[in-house]
């Protein structure tokens, strides 16, 4: 038995046999997606010179954003998340608070934001926006940690830049991982996702200058 | 575009730095002790070198709870053990007058005892570490501020950040807090970082934050280039034997130069970062290359190995790049007054001072006997309020230029000894080959040690080294 996708891919036997096991093909199409994704942030760190929040954060923000209805809804969420967290650094500082309850706070703060922009949006007949489901909410909603810790560690700029790098290597892998070629070939080769452990290995193992030192470093290279 | 690739190969970026430095030189056990603030010190300080003194530590809150605060001297620095970047740290200067619980801060604003209270708590629970694990807070004595670095540095207190490879010393740079990072030396919250020569010690380029270069501290005309770092030598001592001592192989250290102690390591750092290259304009990997497979025996080798091959002639340099010549806080001049008459004379070079001023004895041997008769004949008063001082000057002035002889102008000068109405005469002096004219005032200095003292207002041709010694026999 070969399964059939929306598009009229025919998926390889292995991914029938998950299928017709009673794994939802959603799910098997995001995981083979995700070392494609994974591998794609590991080339922009080394490589590029993209760091982003870490690996993490970026695969996980790449599939709330192919698990809410559309990009726009979950850029929309990301960006009302990063801009309450730089406001409330500044309305929090006086107060002088440990390091949890701010989080805390940011964290309820973010909550109301959150359900204030989504009842906004069903207002406004946005229901695509209203009926974005709870887990990819959740999931942004917790960027706000990781967002506060890089600019308690780094500075409100330092922060604000790595937010945008994550959200750069997110909406890129979120085209890649919803472009109909590449599931078409992870459904019908899913061994290909192997391929990804040599590079991994060549990657790990780069020392050349990452393209964006070439530009940090473009003083000295220009003296030499 | 070929040579733009050969040539950026010669630069360390942060895969390489990861990968075949800090993976390959600096073990895990031996990190250890760099992110450990309190360990370095106490290790460090176990093998003579100099670092600064601790006056207490806070372990947990019941720690903080207990403890004694008028234990604490009028003047600490407050840090996390496990801090980075410069965060979390407190210095306060004074203790307030009239009260026991509260210091002032360099910006002047007061912080109490409560405040510190809340700041270790947030210490303790690891809001300033690595990977926000908990943490021990201390107190250490405040590193004083050197004279020379006053005018460069805003609030805090400039560091010497050197890096040493395989006991070679192979890269160094002053880094200067700025109004921009809030009194920090760190170049990622917009400090100053300052190359500096390996061989003499001597400022080259400068960078401000993570990628400007600069020639002046943003907003005055303080030079960066040719400043000469005091201890030098003991500067890169003290940096390669904490790198033997650390085990770390590719270490950078932290210097502060306290007014009164000199140099001390206030930091270990197992991965140093990579913006030394801008503040040099050079390469590291190309230096660490060279050094990587050498055997050396000595720090002392090691030193002089790191100076020849990484410093340049960089006082001809300086002297060449900004048409200068460096000269000392003492200086031989050669006097020419009237009628071409010359004198040799140590002369003080004082910056405090506007004006150059020379001692009447030696104002007479130089020709100008005759002006300072005929000012004296005046019979002005010799102690007078610069107030007093002015409108003598405002109605007397064009008489004294038309009557006296040689006169080309007259001074108000307030000093220690209050303030004194001068005559001043035009003369000339050379200094390291280099000759001025100038107008100097003319005051009795017979009790001083110095016949002449050469101000500001002369010295626009020369950089001061406080170091530099002339040489008396020469």
């Amino acid at each position: 038995m070969i399964y059939v996708n929306e598009i009229g891919t025919y998926a390889s036997s292995i991914v029938s046999f998950f299928i017709f096991e009673g794994v939802p093909y959603e799910t098997v199409k995001l995981i083979l997606m995700l070392p494609i994704i994974a591998t794609l942030i590991a080339f922009f760190r080394q490589v590029v010179g993209i760091k982003a929040f870490g690996i993490y954060t970026p695969l996980i923000i790449t599939f709330a954003f192919l698990a809410t209805n559309g990009l726009k809804y979950g850029i929309a969420i990301f960006i009302s998340v990063i801009f309450m967290g730089m406001l409330m650094r500044f309305v929090l500082k006086p107060f002088r608070l440990l390091y949890l309850p701010r989080v805390a706070i940011m964290l309820t703060v973010v909550s109301i934001l959150i359900l204030g922009v989504l009842t906004f949006g069903g207002n406004m007949r946005r229901t695509g926006l209203a009926s974005v489901s709870i887990f990819p909410i959740l999931i942004m909603i917790t960027l706000v940690e990781k967002f506060i810790t890089v600019q308690i560690e780094k500075g409100n700029k330092a922060a604000l830049v790595l937010a945008m790098e994550t959200l750069f290597i997110s909406i890129l892998g979120f085209f890649i991982a919803s472009s109909p070629f590449l599931i078409r070939l992870v459904i019908t080769h899913p061994w290909v996702i192997l391929l990804t452990i040599p590079v991994n290995i060549i990657l790990g193992k780069w020392t050349g200058l990452r393209i964006s030192e070439y530009w940090r470093f473009k003083e000295i290279i220009k003296k030499m | 575009m070929f040579s733009y690739i050969k040539k950026s190969r010669k630069i360390l970026g942060m895969n390489s730095r990861n990968l075949e430095y800090i993976r390959a030189y600096n073990l895990k056990e031996n990190r250890v002790l760099a992110d450990d603030k309190l360990l370095s010190k106490r290790v460090l300080k176990k093998n003579g070198i100099t670092v600064p003194d601790l006056i207490a530590k806070i372990k947990n809150h019941d720690e903080l709870e207990k403890f004694d605060w008028q234990s604490l001297p009028a003047s600490f620095a407050l840090k996390p053990n496990r801090g980075f970047g410069g965060e979390g740290i407190i210095v306060v200067y004074g203790k307030k007058k009239e009260r026991d619980d509260a210091w002032i801060k360099a910006d002047g604003s007061l912080i109490t005892i409560e405040d510190l209270k809340t700041h270790i708590r947030n210490i303790l629970d690891g809001s300033f570490s690595l990977a926000g694990t908990p943490d021990i807070a201390f107190f250490e004595e405040r590193l004083r501020l050197l004279k020379l670095f006053k005018p460069y540095a805003y609030k805090g207190i400039p560091d010497i950040r050197v890096i040493v490879f395989n006991k070679v010393p192979v890269m160094a740079m002053m880094r200067i807090p700025t109004r921009e990072s809030q009194g920090k030396a760190n170049l990622q919250q917009g400090a100053i970082g300052v190359g500096i020569d390996l061989a003499s010690g001597i400022t080259t380029t400068a960078v401000l934050g993570k990628g400007k270069l600069i020639d002046y501290v943003p907003g005055t005309r303080m030079l960066l280039s040719g400043i000469r770092i005091p201890f030098w030598n003991d500067i890169l001592d003290l940096s390669v034997r904490a790198q033997i001592i650390s085990g770390l192989g590719y270490l950078g250290t932290d210097i502060a130069i306290d007014k009164e102690n000199g140099p001390v390591i206030v930091e270990l750092n197992a991965r140093p970062g990579l913006s030394i290259q801008i503040a040099n304009l050079a390469g590291l990997k190309e230096r660490l290359e060279r050094v990587e497979n050498i055997k050396i025996k000595t720090p002392k080798r090691g030193i002089s190995l790191g100076m020849n091959l990484f410093g340049g002639e960089v006082e001809e340099e300086v002297e060449e790049i900004s048409g200068r010549k460096v000269i000392g806080t003492v200086e031989k001049v050669r006097l020419i007054g009237k009628e071409e008459k010359e004198i040799e004379v140590e002369a003080k070079i004082d910056t405090g001072a506007g004006l150059t001023s020379i001692d009447t004895t030696l104002a007479r041997e130089l020709g100008f006997g005759k002006t300072i008769d005929e000012f004296q004949k005046q019979e002005f008063p010799a102690d007078i309020s610069t107030e007093e001082a002015r409108m003598l000057d405002s109605k007397e002035k064009q008489r004294l230029l038309k009557e006296i002889p040689d006169i080309v102008d007259t001074a108000i000068i307030r000093s220690s000894h209050g303030t004194s109405y001068r005559p001043m005469v035009k003369i000339a002096f050379i200094m390291n080959d280099v000759k001025i004219t100038a107008k100097a005032s003319i005051i009795d200095r017979s009790n001083l040690k110095f016949p002449i003292i050469i101000g500001k207002k002369n010295l626009g041709k020369f950089l001061i080294d406080v170091n530099k010694i002339i040489n008396l026999s020469k």
